[in-house]
């Protein structure tokens, strides 16, 4: 499997890591609100990512820490000032949860594992993997959400989020099971 | 062995600072070119607000912390300030009547957290409930809410001194 492929399916960092989940399900009432928050931290974890790549051989083992999050933090800061001059509405909505891209483990953990230790090029791949895994996440949810959410109205609300993601998550790991069943030629048995 | 480790923090503290001041020198720039956006953004959210509240399109001037008269004709005054909520600051418009009654509230800006802050969002029953008269603070939103009234009442006092009301 391609780098690319391998972190947005088989390592997707929320139905296979379970990462990034506060912004997952805060965010995730409709589909717009999703779309901006899945391309700004699709802009934030590429962006750091390719920065640390290119420095990594600088940065001190000791202080890798402090150097990633600081790297993290001014892409984020960069992103919602531009969300906040150039898309002033979806900022209004989801401002906060733009803020907190900072802390998203999902983006630190890409950093550790991939970023600090590989070329750009892979790293860069992972990166949009990543974010194209997590945005296809986030997405998928907001418009179950937003649908269910017509005849439905708790599906729009936190608790609806939590109900939906895990039913989602289950339906994944449904097919997992399927796939892999069918994979190894023994159809109907049980793990 | 002890001057290697004091080598090795010096270092660390070298590239950290390093890139604290890159860090920060990216930040100022970039700021500095969306600033005029920003600023415009803020000013056209002002005016949508007055808009809703006065029913007439008004210049908005600048921005600032300062409590302001957005909007005065008799009968009615739209009056914009700032608060300290849970999150930081925020900014309202309140509308206050010739009668001095509360015509309404509208919360251009604030950093609630997210579910405690919507009984700010416009249309929430919480802020209609001060045309009533009789706001009452909100369970599991305390500092949010008393702030907010606070805010508001302090504008509308200020909004019935107003010659221009009368």
């Amino acid at each position: 499997m391609s780098v690319f492929a391998a972190a947005a399916l088989r390592r997707n960092p929320v139905w296979a890591q379970l990462l990034g989940l506060c912004p997952l399900l805060a965010v995730s009432n409709t589909v717009a609100n999703a779309a901006g928050l899945a391309v700004a931290s699709a802009v934030v974890l590429t962006g750091s990512a390719t920065v640390v790549a290119l420095v990594r051989k600088l940065i001190p083992k000791d202080v890798r820490l402090p150097c990633f999050v600081l790297i993290i933090a001014t892409f984020t800061t960069i992103v919602g000032l531009a969300m906040e001059a150039y898309a002033f509405e979806l900022h209004q909505r989801i401002a906060l949860f733009v803020q907190i891209i900072v802390t998203n483990c999902m983006i630190l953990g890409q950093i550790e594992r991939v970023a600090s230790q590989e070329r750009v090029g892979r790293t860069l791949l992972d990166a949009l993997g990543t974010s194209a895994g997590f945005a296809a996440a986030i997405l998928v949810l907001g418009a179950t959400r937003e649908l269910l959410a017509i005849g439905f109205p708790l599906a729009a609300m936190p608790a609806g989020a939590f109900l939906v993601a895990g039913m989602l998550l289950a339906l994944v790991r449904a097919v997992e099971e399927h796939a892999a069943r069918h994979r190894s030629g023994n159809p109907g048995s049980p793990r | 062995m002890a001057r290697g480790r004091r080598v090795k923090a010096l270092q660390g503290i070298a590239v950290l600072g390093a890139l604290a001041l890159l860090a920060g020198g990216v930040l100022a720039w970039f700021s500095q070119i969306t600033e005029d956006a920003v600023h415009r953004n803020r000013q056209a959210a002002e005016a949508r607000v007055v808009r809703e509240l006065a029913g007439a399109d008004v210049e908005v001037g600048g921005v600032t912390g300062e409590d302001d008269v957005l909007f005065c004709r008799p009968g009615l005054v739209v009056l914009r300030g700032t608060g300290r909520g849970y999150g930081g600051a925020f900014r309202l418009a309140v509308a206050v009547r010739g009668d001095g009654a509360v015509a309404g509230v509208r919360v251009i800006e604030h950093r609630e957290t997210p579910g405690f802050g919507d009984i700010l969002e416009a249309g929430a029953a919480w802020l209609d409930s001060f045309r009533s008269g009789k706001v009452h603070a909100v369970t599991g939103a305390t500092v949010t809410s008393t702030a907010v009234i606070a805010t508001v009442e302090r504008l509308a006092a200020r909004g019935r001194q107003e010659a221009c009301l009368r």
